[in-house]
């Protein structure tokens, strides 16, 4: 323990020197503002920074990239709270119910409960990635391709618990996405599916394009339809900036939750940070005493996911550090701006180099502060934007997701898929369908496809293999229960009955 | 008046136009690439990029469009206006196989409509196995394992028709042994982890990727496909010395160009190229990521170099049946 305290102090000797806090302060101010803006990702702005970083010190130029990568995860959920909008995957579930706390005049509430939420998750993972790294990263290390397959198949089923309204529109919902996830080559066989001979869907259907679309300009689309009285009904009664003592109360178990369950699978190499803010928002919906309040604005399904994907964000962390093995593309451009300076990220770093590895925990922790010190005076500022009338702020809107969308890959087909799929969302809002199953389904699909083929194929074709793991059939019981549960019918009777109310 | 500030205006316009011809780069360079941001080939360009600012005095912009195995990029840079401003890195993958495996789905005449202004560089790559559940060390031993376990073995490829998966089909047919291959789109970042599983055995992996799993003891180096042993891992023998010489590609990236771009332009690039190739800058950043600088001595090596590169694939490529769903 004494050895904690002793690296920990080092740590904050390498973080607080006037450079880093600087590099940190950029880096978190810029990644807040990539999450704000739409469609513009942490991806792109750590690519474009990575050249900065050769000439820095290894610390510094880790610092600010970090900074970049978790500032995104808070600014993402302004958008996503404001105006319907996820930037980034992680912010999907944050739209369901941030929105319309919005919609009910608790804009404010529903940023501070993220920024404050997502400060607790830094703080919490911080200190796990601290304490435990070698050890969590052997947890995510025993996951191969049935356990993935196994876990996505827990996901999937959790997915249709999500949703608030018929059973049957959510599973249609789920499939949809699948099929959606489906576009593309075959990883396998090199095989073109419904890309209907276009070289340009052959790379797939880009998640940014279908989020924005479905989320943000069907709602722009059903607001532009109603009549001019809904549209201002966002503008007229923002009631306090600040959460009540109520919301306080309701918010901070659900925090706790999230930042546990997404500090567990941001571990996992590769999808785990996906994976928190629906788990988040999921568990929280199960437990709550009255899960109708879930889609209108509860405020528990802000304050779950937000602290969840924040936790996910910095427990990623632990596998690149500790394993030399990316969960992401982010990840992926750390490896390299460490590498260019002649450090090779595995168990090594640890002793090797201790000053970098505790230096950049201790700045993970500072940089959580500055975001909320970044965040919370803005809260004021965003919830201005909303008195904008919407005649003016959805034209702001289009034109920022525009060019987020285009940006991304520098493709002009994405903004026009990115239309049509407004289009859908449109439908899909009309018909009373909800997105987020779909969404899941679309970034599960493909990831829950490939870890079935390669399971099968590392099994030379015995589905046994999804039995045998132990891991991989506890996460199976675990669906099936699950699955049962929705199923009953008298609980499924109860559950109607419930919506009927709300 | 006004028909003396519209000369004006014309001739400014004319006049730095014609500047704008004289003075090549006069606007930022734009590199398309077919890979994502943070992949090997992203950082070999990017770090080149950096130097080429420097030395042209302009700045150099990489864009990432992956997907379509470089199709998109290829295409995009071939039917870009041919004036030095749009180029293109792709690596053996993109400009070489796709070029031979993929003909028909190119919309435009890639050995006529492409030319290549250098080479940039290589990354050596390994040959790589699990030690979780698999004792043989050497190639002998691995050959000798596989076969007494035929069909067993598992290989991860980053894809079909990819160049590791035809370098591990021309090794099982000269060695005479049978292994599953298993394609993983994400390439060694997204099945290290089955090998330290032992689920999947073998791959060939780039030695920047393989080496914290070398230094970790989770993934041996059995050979590597360069000609000579590298420096940093001088215990791992060569391909020939383990008896098997012409096996495995090197990955190597290249930088090309419209073929209708005026020569002057070409040279131009050419030289700044090997120019920021050869800076101790790139040398150093390029040898910290175990990435080999090898640029073209001229216009016309690159030339030979990629039509070498194309009839060698051509031939590989009949001569290994890989069968690809279309």
């Amino acid at each position: 323990m004494g050895d904690f305290f002793g690296n920990l102090a080092l740590g904050f000797g390498v973080a607080l020197t006037p450079t880093n806090l600087g590099f940190a302060f950029v880096g978190c101010l810029v990644g807040t503002l990539v999450g704000v803006l739409p469609g513009i990702g942490p991806v792109a702005t750590v690519a474009m920074l990575l050249p900065l970083t050769f000439y820095l010190e290894p610390v510094s130029g880790l610092i600010m990239l970090a900074g970049i990568f978790y500032g995104a995860q808070y600014g993402g959920s302004t958008t996503a709270i404001l105006v319907n909008m996820p930037g980034e995957t992680s912010s999907v579930v944050t739209c369901i119910d941030g929105h319309q706390m919005a919609r009910n005049g608790r804009a404010g509430a529903a940023l501070a409960v993220a920024a404050l939420g997502s400060f607790f998750a830094g703080c919490f993972a911080t200190l796990l990635i601290a304490l435990f790294s070698p050890p969590l990263a052997k947890v995510g290390q025993s996951f191969g391709a049935p356990e993935y397959f196994s876990l996505m198949v827990l996901g999937l089923i959790a997915a249709v618990v999500l949703a608030h309204g018929s059973i049957i529109k959510a599973v249609a919902m789920v499939l949809l996405g699948l099929l959606l996830g489906l576009v593309g080559t075959d990883g396998n066989t090199g095989g073109a599916r419904f890309t209907f001979g276009a070289t340009i869907l052959s790379a797939g259907i880009g998640f940014v394009p279908l989020a924005i679309g479905v989320f943000g300009l069907g709602e722009v689309i059903a607001n532009l339809i109603s009549p001019q009285h809904r549209r201002d009904l966002l503008t007229n009664k923002i009631s306090g900036l600040w959460l009540t003592w109520e919301e306080f109360r309701q918010a901070w178990p659900a925090s706790v939750r999230g930042t546990i369950i997404g500090s567990l699978l941001g571990v996992l190499p590769g999808g785990g940070a996906t994976l928190s803010a629906f788990a988040g928002y999921v568990l929280e919906k199960k437990l709550a005493r009255d899960p109708s309040r879930f889609g209108k604005g509860a405020i528990e399904g802000v304050a779950g996911p937000e602290s969840a994907n924040n936790a996910g964000a910095q427990t990623s962390f632990i596998p690149m550090l500790t394993l030399g093995i990316p969960g992401n593309a982010v990840m992926a451009l750390m490896i390299g701006a460490l590498t260019i300076h002649g450090i090779q990220p595995g168990p090594q770093v640890m002793t090797e180099r201790p000053a970098l590895f505790w230096g950049m925990v201790a700045s993970m922790w500072l940089g959580n502060l500055m975001l909320v010190v970044i965040n919370l005076p803005l809260i004021g500022m965003w919830v201005q934007l909303l008195k904008v009338p919407y005649r003016m702020l959805y034209l702001a809107i289009l034109l920022f997701c525009a060019i987020g969308v285009y940006t991304l890959n520098n493709n002009a087909f994405e903004v026009i898929l990115t239309a049509l799929f407004g289009v859908l969302g449109y439908v899909l809002l009309r018909l009373e369908c909800e997105p987020a199953p779909m969404l899941l389904g679309f970034i599960l699909g493909p990831l829950m496809e490939e870890n079935l083929r390669r399971a099968m194929r590392i099994s030379s074709g015995d589905p046994m293999i999804f039995i045998n793991r132990p891991i991989s059939l506890g996460l199976l019981i675990a669906a099936a229960l699950l699955l049962l549960i929705v199923a009953l019918p008298a609980i499924r009777g109860k559950r109607e009955e419930v919506f009927q109310e709300g | 008046m006004i028909r003396l500030m519209l000369t004006a205006l014309v001739c400014l316009v004319l006049g730095s136009s014609a500047q704008a011809q004289d003075r090549f780069p006069s606007k930022p360079i734009k590199i398309i690439l077919p890979y994502g941001a943070g992949s090997a080939t992203d950082i070999i360009t990017r770090i080149m990029c950096e130097q080429l600012r420097q030395i042209l005095a302009q700045s150099c912009v990489v864009e990432n469009k992956p997907g379509a195995f470089g199709i998109i990029a290829i295409e995009e840079m071939a039917r870009a206006r041919p004036d030095g401003y749009t180029l293109q890195v792709g690596n053996v993958s993109t400009n070489a196989i796709t070029p031979v495996l993929f003909k028909d789905k190119l919309t435009i005449n890639y050995e006529r409509d492409v030319v290549a202004i250098s080479r940039l560089a290589d990354l050596p790559t390994f040959l790589m196995a699990t030690t979780r559940n698999f004792p043989p060390k050497t190639l002998a031993e691995f050959i000798a394992y596989a076969k007494q376990r035929p069909a067993k073995l598992k290989y991860a490829t980053p894809g079909a028709g990819s160049f590791p998966h035809y370098d591990m089909e021309i090794l099982s047919q000269r060695a005479g042994i049978a292994m599953e291959a298993i394609h993983i789109k994400a390439g060694p970042p997204g099945f290290i982890n089955d090998m330290s599983l032992g689920d999947i055995h073998v791959a060939y992996m780039n030695v920047a990727t393989s080496a914290p799993q070398i230094k970790a003891g989770t993934l041996r180096a059995i050979v590597t496909t360069t000609d000579k042993r590298l420096a940093d891992y001088p215990d791992v023998p060569t391909m020939a010395e383990a008896g098997y010489p012409g096996v495995g590609t090197t990955l190597w990236a290249g930088l090309f160009a419209p073929a209708a771009t005026p020569p002057a332009v070409l040279e131009m690039l050419h030289k700044a190229v090997v120019q920021a190739l050869r800076s101790p800058q790139v040398l150093d950043a390029y040898t910290k990521q175990n990435i080999r600088s090898g640029p073209s001595g001229s216009l016309a090596e690159a030339k030979t170099w990629l039509q070498g590169e194309i009839a060698s694939w051509q031939k590989i490529t009949k001569d290994i049946k890989i069968d690809l769903a279309d």
